[in-house]
């Protein structure tokens, strides 16, 4: 529960962060609530994160706890959602159900605030219900939760429009285009994705992302790869590739060390998905870039060997 | 004089080199320890095969660097061609068997497999960061059993069962060793169990979900090892080939591609007698902290790398 109605409402800029950065602002945006998002990752926050969580967590998680910390002083609370699934066989990453409660716990003795949300659609209770909810813990009405979710449902449906569009507009382009399966949280981190996608860049090479397409059309898709895949997120990326198969050279399927869901889905695309070389790509804290750049670098070799500009 | 190519691969373990002439005919070749030494282990490997070079026929008008070290070694070198391993591994043994289909590499700290089609690699897998079942793997486990690693295939070859061992990672494969020798296993066995455990370890992980497709050359330093290349015949069910220069095929591939390329620099031996210092700087720039390398020749900055962003780009 919230002790006084916030002013200030951080958000860490990780995790679910780059999947609901346009719905989230427009939303607090409407309810006339101020927004603090924490600085994109650097090695302070990697470190800080990673004092904070336990051995077994993920990069990603560790990242997100940096970003938490970074917060913790300088807004009245800190946005955690709990996002557990969207229906059968729709399930979010357990880390996900369990965010609030870590956030909660790690935190236990700075008196930090944490303003939550709950989506799992198993027990009845969508989205829009959740940020209803939210809304009324935050003092407002029912009705102008609600007006505020619309809108900002708006404005996260029109910002995917234009990242999808630009996509397609990439697709288009000419030269060398190697596709990226990785969530958003792992492609858009400067630490993780962002070294691998400013090497291609510079190496000339175009590359696509595989969980930027449309949402509906790719957990339809995913069904050819995998019929029972739980993972909402997996689904998006499974589907996604085959939408962009054909105006890929390559494909990376880059992931932050450990990952439940992109171990198993990970597997099933490198055995499944035929006919462009694969490149499996694993990140973990270390500092150094060589053996990422060794493999990038040789992978690009593989592809320009095969079309014969080697 | 006829135009001679170098090419040189510094990995973790050890530093090749060859010279070739323009129909990729070996000059002069070397194979040495790294030892932790970049820098000292190439300019001893260019003395080295200055000796066996005929410098009154042959010039050398071109150089590839590769292996981890071929940032360092290419600025030292005055490299013409800078290329990760894998494609000079490629490059290399197609030159030598055009109608390979599989090539596996073992080495130091990595190790690789590579799918060729009509001569032009298709398809590659590398070990993820962790060096389980790599050449440094058996070094630790030839010291703790009182061999040279040198000699770990002789042992295995004599032993008729071979033990099992826990292969999926360094640290239960250790401990699962020494186990079995406090158990009584013979020395051989167990040697054979871990030259067993490095070929199946290999093949569960870079190998996974790859068609291994006969005519299959190994290389790298642990091909040297008769124990391993007699554990892949068995698995594999087909002749594994090894050639006697299978440890040169990086710095083959790097002279090739050197050949290949368009730079020309005509390298004269002489940095034996320089002096070649790094330097690591820590940019403070942001709080990203890249760490930088700075490479000095007799003092003098001739190049660095590490920085992500052009702030770093002012460290020195």
């Amino acid at each position: 529960m919230i002790n006084k109605y916030p002013a200030v409402i951080g958000i860490p800029r990780a995790m679910l962060y780059y999947r609901y950065h346009a719905l989230w602002r427009t939303f607090f945006q409407e309810l006339g609530i101020e927004v603090l998002v924490s600085e994109p990752t650097d090695r302070d926050i990697l470190e800080r994160g990673t004092a904070l969580a336990i051995d077994e967590a993920c990069l990603s998680l560790k990242i997100y706890l940096g970003h938490a910390a970074a917060l913790a002083d300088r807004c009245d609370c800190i946005l955690v959602p709990r996002v557990s699934n969207f229906g059968w066989h729709r399930n979010m990453c357990t880390r996900f159900e369990a965010m609030p409660d870590l956030v909660r716990n790690v935190f236990r003795d700075r008196q930090v605030q944490v303003l939550s949300y709950d989506v799992d659609v198993l027990l009845k209770k969508d989205e829009e219900d959740a940020f209803v909810d939210m809304g009324l813990r935050l003092g407002r009405s029912g009705r102008e939760a609600k007006r505020a979710y619309k809108l900002a449902k708006k404005a996260e449906a029109a910002h995917r429009r234009a990242v999808v569009q630009k996509q397609e507009a990439l697709c288009r382009q000419k030269g060398m285009k190697i596709l990226i399966a990785a969530h958003s949280y792992v492609a858009e981190d400067p630490c993780l994705g962002r070294t691998v996608t400013d090497y291609l860049k510079k190496a000339g090479v175009v590359p696509l992302r595989a969980d930027l397409t449309d949402r509906e059309a790719a957990v339809k898709r995913s069904r050819e790869l995998s019929p029972t895949c739980k993972w909402e997120l997996n689904r998006e990326i499974l589907g996604g590739i085959l939408l962009r198969e054909e105006d890929a050279d390559g494909l990376i399927l880059l992931s932050a060390f450990p990952c439940g869901p992109d171990a198993m889905v990970n597997e099933i695309i490198a055995r499944r998905v035929k006919g462009m070389p694969i490149l499996n790509l694993v990140l973990d804290s270390q500092s150094g870039t060589a053996g990422v750049e060794t493999r990038l670098e040789s992978f690009i070799d593989i592809i320009r060997f095969k079309e014969g500009t080697l | 004089m006829e135009h001679a190519y170098l090419g040189i691969d510094v990995g973790s373990i050890s530093t090749k080199g060859v010279i070739i002439d323009k129909n990729n005919a070996i000059l002069s070749s070397r194979y040495i320890w790294t030892q932790g030494d970049p820098i000292g282990a190439v300019k001893n490997l260019v003395g080295l095969l200055e000796e066996q070079f005929d410098k009154e026929r042959y010039q050398v008008v071109a150089t590839g660097a590769t292996g981890s070290a071929r940032k360092l070694v290419g600025a030292i070198l005055g490299a013409t061609m800078v290329k990760n391993e894998i494609t000079a591994h490629a490059v290399g043994t197609t030159t030598f068997y055009p109608d390979v289909r599989t090539i596996l590499e073992i080495g130091g700290q990595d190790s690789k497999i590579i799918l060729v089609e009509n001569g032009v690699a298709v398809d590659y897998a590398m070990n993820t960061l962790c060096a389980a079942g790599t050449g440094a793997f058996l070094s630790s486990q030839a010291k703790r059993l009182g061999i040279e690693v040198e000699d770990i295939g002789e042992y295995a070859l004599r032993s008729t069962h071979p033990t099992q061992i826990a292969a999926r990672c360094t640290v239960f494969a250790e401990s699962d060793l020494v186990h079995k020798i406090q158990m009584g296993h013979p020395r051989e066995d167990i040697i054979a169990g871990v030259c067993n455990a490095v070929a199946a370890n290999y093949l569960n992980n870079v190998g996974k979900g790859k068609k291994i497709v006969s005519p299959v050359v190994f290389q790298g330093g642990v091909s040297k090892n008769k124990g391993v290349v007699a554990a892949f015949e068995q698995t594999l069910g087909c002749k594994v080939i090894v050639d006697p220069n299978g440890h040169l095929m990086g710095a083959l591939g790097a002279a090739i591609l050197a050949k290949r390329g368009s730079g020309r620099q005509t390298f004269d031996f002489s940095i034996e007698h320089m002096d070649f210092r790094t330097k690591e700087a820590s940019c403070g720039g942001c709080s990203n902290r890249c760490e930088i390398i700075c490479v000095y020749r007799d003092g003098q900055l001739i190049d660095s790398w590490g920085n992500r962003c052009e702030r770093g780009a002012r460290v020195h």
